[in-house]
């Protein structure tokens, strides 16, 4: 009885239902990205204004006061050098234990161990180490502790990729001659091209957001975009135009970059999560 | 040529000659497979063994930063037993404990729901997935910056939409609420997170399966309760063991929203690690403090690790 009828109701009915949830949820985001472009006095009016002229005072704020173009910069370049190293390091020891029958129960286990470390547990001594190298406030250092932090989650999550590759492929090539480098370099990577991206996903995406770390061992030089935020509340009140603008700033390329590549982001989340 | 020849006909002489080329070739595969790993094991000596032995060391000294010379100042285990016996640290372990159980019995719960409403049919479901997980991937500082705004008792937004309903306005940052407000905050970043993962255990499912049962004549409880849910399990374990490792060291978010206050009252233990650490300069307390929470976390995660550490090796 009309059962097509029937089928477009429910669908219609559903997709209005799911409008309905993502604004419930989305509503503090959506907040957000209002806040950076409207003045504050459309901020603060309640009931909440949604219809306003956009404004860019915050923009302009930030880029001409707080000179927060030099904040994005350190962070694509630290999240950037990061993803890049993390690939470079992950990606022969992930091959290492998932084809060449390595023995390595003790580096798994290691990974792991390395993986359950809280960061708070090891940000004193490094910045102990770091202060007396002089080290403090320099580009290396945080590229140094992000890479670490990121290794064994890359390793483990690059092992599941590289253990989805026949073990046959490798066996055929050094049959044929080809060295261990070889085969690894011109055989094995290019058919773990999707883990790499997957991977290098997640590592930017926590090399962008990182906080703990960069609030510890940064100062003026080489500080990250997430730091740039803090300093919009004071005693002079709360610079809601300049924080809004800030946020929307910092959050908005890993939010994009996410969605672009959200094919790769799921990906590494069932490889890594589901899958061991 | 030569080897093919001894392939098929083997003289006895040299019977254990495949044996040995095997066996020597295995051998220099473990080699080789060293130098693979060795860029790895040597950044993890540096930046995780280095700074944890760094801290084993001071954990056993009076080492104040403001105290010259006090590094060397011998303590024994009374580091130790101090942190052990102190209410802040117990109270730091509640808090965090509670945080990381109520965040992820939430977050599991409605990922849940919102992943069974995605698996269904209807019209833009790609687009509900992809702003729907937002919230996973926003900086955590900026959200414990912007939350703090949306909390605000006068002129927060929050609070606008709760008396516009004829509810009285909550002081969400106060004594009694703010170790709530921190876990709403953090539910809503980490639901997008179970959202995928039970979803990608709904996508692995058998069809047949559900149909048979629908044939059958279940009901949608039935079916949940006895085909999704058995089948969903294993993905919730996971993905619960997981975030309560990232939760119990979760800092960010809460420092930047309420700095561990009112009081103690969302001091978790990395906040009270922090300030140990950064405003007491107390480096002896600080490393002990440090040990306790990793050991702590290992015990927490054995599972997870036996886990992981059983499948992968069961792979190869």
């Amino acid at each position: 009885m009309g059962s097509p009828n029937r089928k477009l109701i429910v669908k219609t009915l559903l997709s209005g239902a799911w409008l309905l949830i993502a604004s419930v949820y989305l509503f503090p985001y959506v907040w957000m990205v209002l806040t950076g472009i409207r003045r504050p006095v459309d901020t603060l009016t309640m009931p909440p204004r949604f219809i306003f002229t956009p404004s860019f005072e915050g923009f302009t704020a930030l880029l001409r006061e707080v000179k927060f173009q030099g904040y994005l910069l350190n962070s694509i370049v630290v999240a950037t050098a990061v993803t890049l190293i993390v690939a470079a390091i992950a990606g022969p020891a992930a091959y290492a234990l998932a084809q060449l029958r390595m023995r390595g129960r003790l580096f798994l286990a290691s990974i792991l161990v390395a993986r359950m470390v809280p960061g708070i547990a090891i940000v004193i001594p490094i910045y102990l180490a770091a202060s007396r190298l002089g080290l403090l406030d320099t580009y290396g250092v945080l590229i140094a502790i992000y890479t670490a932090f990121n290794l064994p989650f890359a390793i483990w999550l690059l092992r599941g990729f590289f253990g989805e590759v026949p073990g046959e492929v490798r066996e055929a090539a050094i049959i044929d001659g080809a060295s261990e480098v070889q085969v690894f370099v011109r055989i094995v990577l290019p058919l773990v091209s999707t883990g790499f991206v997957a991977t290098g996903v997640f590592v930017f995406i926590a090399a962008w957001n990182e906080f703990l770390f960069a609030l510890a061992l940064t100062n003026a030089h080489s500080a990250t975009a997430p730091l740039a935020i803090i300093g919009f509340r004071n005693e002079y009140g709360v610079q809601w135009a300049e924080i809004g603008a800030a946020a929307l700033l910092i959050s908005s390329p890993v939010v994009l970059f996410a969605v672009i590549m959200q094919k790769y982001l799921v990906r590494g989340l069932t490889m890594g999560s589901v899958k061991g | 040529m030569s080897s093919g020849i001894l392939k098929s006909h083997p003289a006895p002489s040299l019977a254990s000659a495949p044996f040995l080329r095997a066996r020597r070739r295995r051998a220099q595969q473990q080699r080789q497979a060293f130098w693979f790993i060795l860029p790895a094991l040597i950044v993890l000596l540096f930046v995780y063994a280095g700074p944890m032995l760094y801290a084993l060391q001071a954990s056993f000294t009076h080492w104040v930063l403001t105290d010259i010379g006090s590094e060397n100042d011998p303590a024994g285990l009374s580091n130790y037993t101090d942190v052990l016996q102190s209410r802040d640290f117990w109270s730091a372990v509640r808090v965090t404990v509670t945080y990381a159980l109520s965040s992820i019995a939430c977050g599991l719960t409605l990922g849940t729901a919102f992943a069974l409403l995605l698996n269904l049919d209807f019209f833009w479901r790609s687009f509900f997935r992809s702003v729907m997980m937002i919230p996973m991937v926003i900086t955590p500082a900026v959200i414990g910056i912007f939350w703090k705004l949306l909390y605000e008792q006068e002129g927060g937004v929050f609070n606008y939409f709760l008396t516009s309903l004829g509810l009285p306005p909550v002081a969400w940052l106060d004594l009694d609420h703010s170790l709530l407000s921190i876990i709403i905050m953090d539910v809503w970043q980490t639901t997008p997170f179970f959202m995928l993962v039970i979803l990608a255990g709904l996508q692995a499912i058998d069809e047949n399966e559900i149909d048979a049962a629908r044939v059958d004549g279940a009901s949608g409880f039935q079916l949940f309760r006895y085909i999704l849910l058995p089948h969903l399990l294993p993905y919730m374990l996971i993905a619960a063991a997981f975030r309560s490792i990232a939760a119990m060291g979760d800092f960010d978010k809460i420092w930047l929203l309420t700095a561990g206050g009112p009081g103690d009252r969302t001091t978790t233990i990395t906040i009270f690690t922090y300030k140990t650490g950064f405003f007491a300069f107390d480096i002896g307390r600080t490393a002990a403090i440090a040990w306790i929470f990793v050991v702590i976390m290992l015990v927490i995660s054995a599972p997870l690790m036996r886990h992981l550490f059983k499948t992968s090796i069961a792979e190869r």
